[in-house]
């Protein structure tokens, strides 16, 4: 895939050489000279162009027409928004991924038709959020944007679903038992499968479920 | 009486709320509170103090109802995006915009808006007085 990324900061940086790593072809777009002039010696491989992406002549030097997806992750939302919104409306580009900077402007990404506008503070205050609050579960992998979680939960002793098997267990909706871990082993489990104190559990889950399926594997929260 | 939003704060935004203000039904929007402050006790409408990316803040300022909504902060960019935003969701009959970049004014200029540029009216003033 050809991608246009426009913004060289940490992110746009990390992302254009991870991108470059999946053998896609990148084009990277930075209104800074002096990033540019510092980056031009760092990153041969990408191919790097200097400045201001809100003008359609630069995106046109970017070969945009070109690009299968446009990512545009500067600090500025307003810029982001006209970068992601000239893409699409004027050079056809099928799919436009944004960086939101502040979370209350993600209606006016969605309303200007960004397809995916990814709100990064959100997601790591869930993060965040759910390190803090649970010292026994641990998040291990968060899909969609966070909406499904993969959680691995310490069973405690005085867990309500101790000594149960899989079927006499009553989980919320939305959520399963992926893996047992015990000790060396690696269960899957089956509905005659009991659980064990101190046994470790993967789950999937949706978010909003998530709280529900802690409660019902080790009692509280 | 007109319902008019004026977003941005700065010398001319602050001009035209202050000229209006007294026959129309004026709502003036600006990210700093000292600004709005210094309109002083001549301007007789609303102060939001507000990020208009936000778009509860246009719907605060009645964006809905709204005769005229005039952008004139100095970011030629978010003078665009909320102006095209505007138009188009609340379907604002007059969206007047400042856009002080000449390129950019020629960009955007097919988007159904009113792009005002400051260059060009001063130098087609100053043609004049020859």
């Amino acid at each position: 895939m050809y991608i246009v990324i426009t913004g060289a900061g940490k992110l746009g940086l990390v992302l254009a050489k991870k991108l470059k790593e999946g053998k896609h072809q990148v084009c990277l777009v930075e209104k800074s000279e002096n990033l540019c002039n510092k980056l031009a010696g760092e990153v041969r491989e990408i191919f790097l162009i200097h400045g201001d992406a809100t003008y359609p002549d630069i995106l046109k030097e970017a070969k945009i027409d070109k690009a299968d997806v446009l990512v545009s992750v500067t600090s500025t939302d307003e810029d982001n928004i006209i970068i992601c919104n000239l893409a699409k409306e004027l050079f056809g580009v099928k799919r436009t991924v944004a960086r939101v900077n502040d979370p209350k402007r993600l209606p006016l990404y969605k309303y200007m038709g960004v397809d995916n506008p990814v709100d990064s503070t959100s997601i790591i205050a869930r993060i965040v959020e759910e390190e803090a609050s649970f010292t026994d579960v641990m998040n291990l992998l968060s899909i969609k944007k966070g909406r499904l979680s993969i959680v691995r939960v310490d069973i405690p002793r005085d867990s309500p679903i101790v000594n149960k098997s899989l079927k006499e267990i009553r989980l919320p909706p939305n959520s399963v038992l992926v893996s047992i871990l015990r000790g060396p082993d690696i269960i899957i489990p089956s509905g005659s499968t009991q659980i064990y104190p101190d046994d470790e559990v993967i789950a999937a889950t949706l978010i909003d479920m998530e709280k529900d399926l802690i409660k019902a594997l080790i009692g509280k929260i | 009486m007109k319902h008019i939003i004026i977003v941005g704060c700065g010398k001319i935004g602050k001009g035209l709320a202050l000229e209006l203000s007294s026959k129309e039904n004026v709502t003036i929007i600006d990210k700093s509170l000292k600004v709005l402050d210094s309109l002083g006790d001549d301007f007789n409408g609303k102060k939001i103090w507000g990020d208009v990316l936000d778009m509860d803040v246009l719907e605060e300022a009645g964006v809905e109802k709204a005769d005229t909504t005039f952008l004139l902060t100095g970011n030629d960019n978010l003078n665009l995006v909320v102006g095209k935003a505007t138009k188009r969701k609340y379907g604002t009959k007059k969206v007047i915009l400042q856009v002080n970049d000449v390129a950019k004014k020629k960009a955007f200029q097919e988007e159904g808006l009113t792009i005002v540029n400051r260059t060009y009216l001063i130098v087609e003033v100053l043609k004049k007085c020859i």
